[in-house]
């Protein structure tokens, strides 16, 4: 391609500014978070089934800033057909970050993050989901990211799970889920994106880490466990009992969710 | 009468001792959980103990089970075999195509070496059948028609009108009056209400 | 990945086995089979090291290349992971079938080394914000016989150890422009700090217990497994849930006890064991098949 020499042309590659700004060091320090959060309060959630009509099942969470939709098809035949798919059904997973869902635009198609988070939620998921009485079948579940506020891992769990039991799918248990920030001794509940980002990337102190934890409620055992940076042992127990503790403070929400739902629809003639 | 129960995934309705499990839940350890959202509906059969369910407005999602009859659409015949679309479970419609294979052998019970599935269905036929297998990892559904009351129901002539079946194994077209092989079934009321 | 069937009576037989602590093959649950290390065995590379556990065979290369430092970050270079499986290791690998696989590992060895201290990325910087070395990588698999994970974590922590990144010196012009020159000396290089590279141990729960570096049989009788990165200090520094099962709060617990306590057991003997087979030089025996 002929360039022109003349005419001044800005840098190949640029980057938002915003990148740039010091970490807010204030955002660790006390009680400050969004006003009256405490460190172990998870912020107040909103979830709402059945906006997306075509599909089988749908939800819509919002944690603060965090912004999620999720959409269920299925159970169809099996695409893919391997021998373990004959017994028990196969649950498929799309999660996606819209471009303009975080401070850098992403690209519309899956990068690495993405798949990972689809991998993530799927491991998370299948333990709660009766499978063995969708043989020969899979399940489709869509993900997207609206607004990415911190913690999508964690809130896509709870979302997908409801939008599953909306569509109808066999589970044995809700599954919901909470993620923590650790930083030294001081542990951050349901971060926000700035918080989980944060002084991360500026410190080189110990004990710094992200915790993911997806809990089945009723049976009070744990489904999904994500966790990286570096932690002590005994920090990263701790981690995961405050997230389950986290966790069961969604349960009424979603509960009240898809009770709402089904209310909403007409009761069965009993006959 | 009382507002009914409403109920979420997971939630512990009962002990076996009270209910036995109907659809829409499971057993964990003597006691019943719910596996869908939707109202507990509990229903006496004469037995001792009531059945305990759930129910939803909008059916659970059906899957074509062994021994399960379906409704099924013919989409193409070759010698061996024919192979469908299944459409309904029982009188349960699917939201998406399952497809399934109806053998040679296994269009009726007598004679079975002397089917010829030309002689049996056409592409476009609706038919009765039952699955006997859900398959293996290179097929799909395995169903069969060897029943009196299973096979053809609906069927359209050359001519393309519907035809009337005249025989358990021959039907009519009203129009041209040619006769055209099919394996005919007989079909049950209870069926036709459906 | 690559699996086994198992009938329901091998798997009585196997977790029959875990709770009285004695797997099939005579390990206790806290065991690791059988493990060959070596380093230096591609010559194309800056560092290689191939490890067989039992019968899992991994070949680590690290390459080092000049790059651009990432924008947020300008005082430090980065790591690079590739994980190959090649179609060698089983046929269901072939053609795509082993990417899924792959894009898993190597997704998982980013998040193990996402810490500040795994491996000193300052270290990594030739010029702030404009130069930096990234070190590239690759995992190979040449066999699968269960327990990549642990498998792969440690070739790469022997390969990181085997690493030789040239030195560099820069200079500056009148104009302010940098040159970076590379030392005449082939053999004037730096080496990596890689004591606090995290091992990688996964623990199977089989039945009531768990057990460390289980075979593909053991592996089809759990349902769920931990996945713990362990520094030499104890420090955990990724834990993933893996497998379509669930774990209770106390296993969790006791796993991640079990995950660092054989964690940490292994990088003495490890070192220990790469020191020595440095100090032999050329005269040490070579055991596989690369040469």
């Amino acid at each position: 391609m002929p360039t022109d020499t003349k005419r001044l042309r800005g840098p190949e590659e640029s980057q938002s500014p915003m990148l740039f700004l010091p970490p807010d060091a204030q955002i660790l320090k006390a009680s400050s978070r969004d006003g009256s959060r405490g460190h172990a309060d998870v912020r107040p959630i909103f979830a709402r089934c059945g906006l997306v009509s075509q599909a089988k099942g749908s939800a819509y969470l919002e944690a603060g800033n965090t912004k999620i939709i999720c959409s269920v098809y299925g159970p169809r035949e099996t695409e893919r057909k391997d021998e373990t798919d004959m017994k028990s059904g196969r649950l498929l997973c799309d999660f996606r970050l819209a471009p303009f869902s975080c401070l850098k635009r992403g690209a519309w198609i899956q990068g690495n993050e993405e798949r990972d988070l689809s991998v993530a939620l799927i491991e998370s998921l299948q333990p709660g989901v009766c499978l063995h009485r969708y043989p020969r079948s899979q399940i489709e579940i869509n993900v997207v990211v609206l607004e990415n506020d911190g913690s999508i891992l964690a809130h896509a769990v709870t979302c997908a799970s409801i939008a599953l039991a909306d569509a109808g799918i066999e589970m044995y248990d809700v599954v919901l889920g909470c993620t923590l920030r650790q930083d030294g001794d001081t542990c951050l509940v349901d971060p926000t994106f700035a918080e989980e980002s944060g002084n991360w990337l500026g410190g080189y102190g110990e004990n710094q880490g992200r915790v993911t934890v997806a809990l089945l409620p009723n049976f009070n055992q744990v489904s999904g466990l994500h966790a990286d940076g570096e932690m002590r042992e005994d920090t990263l127990t701790e981690a995961v009992r405050t997230c389950m503790d986290g966790c069961h403070k969604l349960y009424p929400v979603v509960q009240h969710a898809l009770l709402r739902a089904v209310k909403r629809k007409a009761p069965p003639s009993v006959k | 009468m009382s507002p009914m129960k409403l109920c979420v995934p997971g939630e512990r309705l009962c002990s076996t001792e009270d209910c036995i499990p109907g659809t829409g839940t499971y057993l964990r350890h003597g006691y019943i959980f719910a596996s869908l959202a939707g109202y507990v509906l509990r229903k006496n059969e004469g037995e001792e103990l009531p059945v305990i369910s759930v129910v939803r407005e909008t059916e659970a999602q059906l899957l074509p089970d062994v021994g399960a009859i379906v409704t099924c659409k013919v989409t193409s015949i070759n010698p061996r075999f024919a192979k469908v679309h299944i459409l309904y479970v029982g009188s349960t419609p699917l939201k998406d195509r399952f497809r399934g294979t109806i053998r040679k052998e296994d269009v009726r019970a007598t004679e079975k070496d002397k089917v010829e599935t030309y002689k049996s269905f056409r592409p476009g036929d609706i038919v009765l059948a039952k699955v006997i297998s859900l398959g293996d990892v290179q097929s799909n559904y395995l169903l069969t028609t060897a029943e009196n009351e299973l096979g053809v129901v609906v069927a359209h002539s050359e001519a393309g009108v519907q035809m009337v079946p005249i025989s358990w194994c021959e039907m009519q077209c009203p129009r041209t009056h040619a006769k055209e092989f099919r394996k005919v079934a007989r079909v049950q009321p209870e069926y036709l209400q459906a | 990945m690559a699996s086994v069937q198992v009938s329901e009576a091998e798997k009585v037989y196997i977790m029959h086995g875990v709770r009285d602590d004695l797997r099939v093959d005579g390990r206790g649950c806290e065991d690791y089979r059988h493990m060959v290390i070596e380093t230096d065995v591609v010559s194309n590379t800056d560092g290689s090291a191939k490890v067989s556990l039992g019968h899992s065979d991994i070949l680590v290369g690290v390459k080092a290349e000049i790059g651009k430092p990432r924008a947020l970050v300008p005082d430090e270079g980065y790591l690079e992971f590739f994980v190959d499986c090649s179609a060698n290791a089983t046929p269901e690998f072939e053609g795509r079938g082993g990417e899924e696989l792959g894009i898993d590992l190597s997704n998982t060895l980013y998040k193990v080394f996402n810490n500040k201290h795994s491996i000193d990325l300052r270290s990594l910087c030739i010029c702030p914000g404009e130069h930096c070395w990234v070190l590239y990588v690759d995992v190979l698999l040449l066999q699968c016989d269960g327990n990549l994970f642990d498998a792969i974590s440690i070739a790469i922590k022997a390969a990181l150890f085997n690493t030789r990144i040239p030195k560099v010196h820069i200079s500056e012009d009148a104009e302010g422009g940098k040159e970076i020159e590379l030392s005449d000396d082939p053999y004037d290089c730096v080496r990596l700090n890689v004591e606090n590279v995290p091992c990688i141990v996964t623990l199977c729960k089989v039945g009531q217990r768990h057990v460390v570096d289980a075979t593909l049989q053991e592996k089809a009788c759990s349902v769920a497994s931990l996945l713990l990165a362990v520094t030499h200090k104890g420090m955990v520094t990724c834990v993933r849930k893996m497998g379509g099962g669930s774990l209770d709060p106390e296993s969790i617990s006791e796993m991640t006890e079990t995950g660092k306590r054989v964690g940490k057991a292994l990088h003495a003997p490890l070192m220990d064991l790469l020191k020595k087979e440095e100090g032999l030089g050329k005269n040490r025996q070579k055991v596989g098949f690369l040469r």
